[in-house]
């Protein structure tokens, strides 16, 4: 995501005549993202360092304890433990069940493309909140799903789906599932067919073709994708409090505990911290390994 | 290798047919070119063939095996794609083993005939490289290699020169064709380009709009054209449109009359005159009754092009280029020149057939 | 070849192409049943969702318009988001616009950057903003936090990203020859930004200003912490809610809120293809 190869375009015949200037215009966008995100950032790791005391609140401080407890605790171990699971194993899941629906769109020509693309990434668009509330409708005692299951007597008793870490894997794959299809679609399409006509000819099966052309291809767009679900995982909030429930714990519901229900400031602060150390150093270390299998390309 | 006979293929894309009741053979170790215009339906027939397309109705057969409900990877063609279609994740090694690998040939055999098909192609030295580290000719030779490794039954080519840039593709012309008959390949080729289906094929089929226009030797379909639109597409042709006046007369539309010498029953229906530019010779100066101001001259190196205005009808002209002291080679614009051509050069063919 | 691919789509239905097609289908059920159930259960006349319902009604979203919480709430995030698109988009323009044509040192550095909002985690960023906030209101005795400003301000930068995104790509697309031809038809810079590269940036600023305002309208981890008693936005209001429990009111609510970003999306298709921009 850099703009590196911008530079060849500038050459040619100079339009506009003051490209030194041209630097001023990125000035209010640097100050706002530097004040507003890398500051408070900064500000952050600071105040986790600080200690934390039922009464007074906040002690100037300078030391890892709250890094040291967040780790030791039995407490925060399972949320960061639950977090990273559930993470990991929505991710594979999605991966798998975006597969086949990206191969689709990635195939699709003609008009009907663009509202497919549209309708993918409409309920991105309509926010987790009502699509967690939506999925609250099918897994209730009362939801859809028991009253379908109790009507033809699979079940004589309604399920407990509700508050289930099943439910929220549901709800996490529900939202990220669009971010997985359109972005390995985009390789797929890339992906000329005549290389699916050229295998069928030389005597490959489907699944062969899918196995030793398909699948090695569009790896960028699945490397991409699984990063940037990964993060969305990582981060769930919503989802995590709506469908797993009060005893379910995620680390974005715990540090908003933190603050909000603790006013813990230096180990709420020490927990943002560790989030986003742990999904930065997982991305990083994700790109790093695939550029380096596929360095290639 | 075997023979192919095409029978009542027919494709039908909607409303609109792409392919109209083709019928086709080609004999084992023939060469056989689809030549037309694009949209002729002359790609959605090899593709039919090789099974990426199934047709509306018709068979396709090979030797006497009906394959038609037969999918792609079970014809065991092997095929030139126009792109190549070469897997870029593969070393062209791998590429050209990759049919072996999907027959189950493995080892040491699938690695002496990997070698073997791209000593065949003259690129053993680049066994390891990727396509993308290749040229574009050598792209087109993996492809080559990578379709003949498996012993297709049929050796198709879709445009396979189209890519290659003038000279190269001249050279890889002759180059195919020799390979194609050295080795006995019955081959379904797919091109444009008139020059390339004239030069490599033992017969063309010239197509349009989903029908065959008509079938014969290069020779045939450039001497003998049975329309002006074959006349047109298997070379360059002054088509001059108009009606037979009497035994040996045509009159043109633009009012232009003139001298042929064809039996009566070969132009029924037959209202355009049609000629080939080198079959007409030019002299300066206005004598006969064809002559007229020259409008243009073009030097094309061994040829001249000139383009005679008589009457209301331009002739193009193709000749050799005169030498220096020749009086034609002083002809510019606007001078007079006259034409004049064997009676049994023309040919009075149907608009369309 | 559209029809082709319909035709063959139609007349090999081999085993393993209904297995993937099965298998398509069960991804799009899973993205469009939550959106679907919320539509539906905003019809059922029952305060209490159970299936099959006895009747239908509209009665909700009467209630929904009576509730000042969800009111309130609608009218906070569409100003915020107003708001946010209308700072944001300018000024990421005018970054992107730079990115692409001018040159300075460090380019990639600040390319790398203004794209850093998106790779922070909503939660995490809404933290350190929260105090942030709180220490400036401290410092500053003035309002920051569930003050209109605060939000937007919060909202602004996660703007940045998306137009700086989109307007890159769509310069970088951007053919330099008709530029170039204005200039050579006697055109000052001037002229020919506003005649020539602005208009044709058009359709990447369209898809700025409709992602920017989608993301601020449906944002609720970065704004959670931000908001307060009285500036409450409308994802927030709806979670509070729905901690207690799901109705059909809040369906309802969802449903308006699914239409007014439906109708969104399908307005600025018409100006640029969503499909090629995304």
């Amino acid at each position: 995501m850099t703009f590196a190869d911008t530079h060849r375009d500038t050459k040619g015949a100079n339009v506009k005549s003051a490209p030194s200037g041209m630097a001023l215009l990125v000035l209010p966008a640097c100050l706002l993202v530097l004040g507003l995100l890398i500051g408070p950032m900064l500000l952050m790791f600071r105040i986790s360092l600080n200690r934390f005391s039922p009464t007074q609140l906040m002690i100037e401080a300078f030391s890892f304890e709250n890094y040291a407890r967040a780790a030791a605790d039995p407490y925060y171990q399972e949320v960061i433990l639950t977090t990273l699971g559930m993470a990991l194993l929505c991710t594979a899941l999605t991966l798998i069940i975006a597969f086949p629906a990206a191969y689709w769109v990635g195939r699709l020509q003609s008009s009907w493309k663009s509202l497919v693309v549209i309708a993918t990434l409409f309920p991105l668009v309509v926010g987790n909140v009502v699509r967690s509330a939506g999925w609250m409708a099918l897994f209730t005692r009362d939801g859809l799903i028991n009253a379908v299951l109790l009507k033809v007597h699979v079940i004589s008793e309604p399920l407990t789906l509700m508050y289930t870490p099943k439910a929220v894997v549901f709800g996490i794959i529900a939202v990220v599932l669009p971010y997985m299809i359109l972005t390995i679609a985009s390789v797929i399409e890339s992906i000329p067919r005549d290389l699916e006509d050229a295998a069928a000819n030389l005597g490959a099966s489907a699944l062969q073709t899918f196995w030793r052309v398909i699948l090695p291809l569009s790896a960028p767009g699945v490397a991409a994708g699984s990063i940037l679900v990964f993060v969305l995982c990582m981060n769930t909030y919503a989802t995590a409090v709506l469908l797993g429930g009060p005893r379910f714990k995620m680390m974005a519901p715990a540090i908003f505990d933190q603050f909000v229900r603790g006013n813990n400031w230096p180990m709420g602060a020490a927990l943002a911290f560790m989030l986003l150390a742990l999904t930065m150093s997982f991305t990083i270390v994700g790109s790093i390994a695939f550029a380096r299998r596929y360095r290639v390309r | 290798m075997a023979s192919l006979s095409i029978d009542n293929l027919t494709k039908r894309f909607g409303a609109s047919l792409a392919v109209d009741g083709l019928n086709l053979a080609v004999q084992e170790g023939e060469l056989v070119a689809l030549l037309g215009p694009s949209g002729c339906g002359k790609t959605t027939t090899l593709r039919m063939v090789a099974g990426f397309l199934p047709p509306t109705s018709g068979r396709v057969l090979f030797d006497s095996e009906d394959v038609t409900n037969l999918p792609a990877h079970k014809r065991a063609t092997g095929m030139v794609f126009q792109s190549y279609a070469l897997f870029p994740h593969m070393t062209a090694a791998q590429n050209v083993g990759f049919g072996l690998e999907m027959r189950g040939v493995g080892g040491a055999e699938r690695q002496a005939k990997v070698e073997e098909a791209l000593k065949l192609v003259r690129l053993s030295h680049l066994a390891g490289r990727l396509p993308r580290e290749l040229s574009g000719g050598q792209q087109q030779r993996v492809a080559l290699a990578r379709a003949l490794v498996i012993n297709p039954k049929l050796f198709l080519l879709d445009e396979p020169l189209s890519n290659l840039d003038a000279k190269l593709r001249a050279e890889v012309r002759i180059e195919i064709r020799a390979l194609q008959q050295r080795l006995g390949l019955t081959t379904l080729l797919v091109t444009h380009d008139r020059e390339e289906a004239l030069t490599m094929a033992d017969r063309l089929v010239v197509m349009e709009g989903g029908r065959v226009r008509q079938v014969g030797s290069p020779r045939e379909l450039y001497d003998e054209p049975q329309d002006a639109f074959v006349a047109d597409f298997v070379g360059r042709c002054n088509i001059l449109l108009g009606r037979r006046e009497n035994e040996i007369q045509f009159r043109t539309a633009g009012g232009l009359v003139l001298t042929v010498d064809i039996a009566p029953n070969e132009s029924k229906n037959a209202n355009a005159f049609a000629l080939r530019p080198e079959r007409i010779s030019i002299r300066p100066g206005a004598e006969g009754d064809l002559h007229g101001p020259l409008q243009a001259v073009t030097y094309l190196g061994p040829q001249t092009e000139y383009h005679v205005r008589v009457g209301d009808e331009v002739f193009v002209v193709v000749q050799q280029t005169p030498g220096a002291d020749e009086p034609l080679a002083s002809v510019r614009p606007q001078d007079q020149v006259s034409l004049r051509w064997d009676r049994k050069a023309p040919r009075l063919v149907p608009q369309t057939s | 070849m559209p029809a082709s691919l319909l035709a063959n789509w139609m007349e090999r239905p081999s085993s393993g192409r209904i297995l993937m097609r099965i298998l398509v289908l069960i991804a799009y059920l899973i993205i469009f049943a939550p959106v679907s159930m919320i539509v539906a259960t905003s019809f059922f006349s029952q305060e209490i969702v159970s299936f099959p319902p006895p009747a239908l009604t509209w009665h909700w979203y009467a209630n929904a318009w009576d509730k000042p919480e969800f009111l309130r709430g609608l009218i906070t995030s569409l100003q915020v988001a107003l708001l946010a698109a209308a700072v944001g988009v300018p000024i990421g323009t005018a970054a992107a616009l730079a990115i692409v044509r001018g040159e300075f040192p460090g380019k990639q550095v600040i390319s790398a950057l203004l794209l850093a909002p998106l790779a922070v985690p909503g939660v995490v960023a809404g933290s350190g903003l929260y105090m942030f906030y709180v220490l400036a209101e401290n410092a500053l005795d003035r309002d920051i936090k569930a003050t209109t400003e605060g939000l937007v301000a919060a909202h602004v930068m996660l703007t940045i990203p998306w137009t700086v995104r989109l307007v890159v790509a769509s310069l970088q697309g951007l053919d330099r020859a008709a530029e170039e031809a204005a200039a050579n038809l006697g055109a000052g810079p001037l002229t020919v930004f506003r005649r020539i590269t602005l208009p044709m940036m058009r359709p990447g600023i369209v898809a700025a200003a409709m992602f920017s305002f989608i993301q601020s309208f449906e944002n609720l981890d970065l704004s959670l912490l931000l908001v307060g008693p009285g500036r409450i936005t409308l994802p927030v209001a709806m979670l509070n809610y729905l901690e207690f429990r799901i109705d059909p009111t809040l369906a309802a609510v969802a449903t308006v809120q699914i239409v007014i970003v439906g109708v969104l999306m399908v307005v600025t298709d018409r100006f640029v293809k969503l499909s090629r921009v995304v």
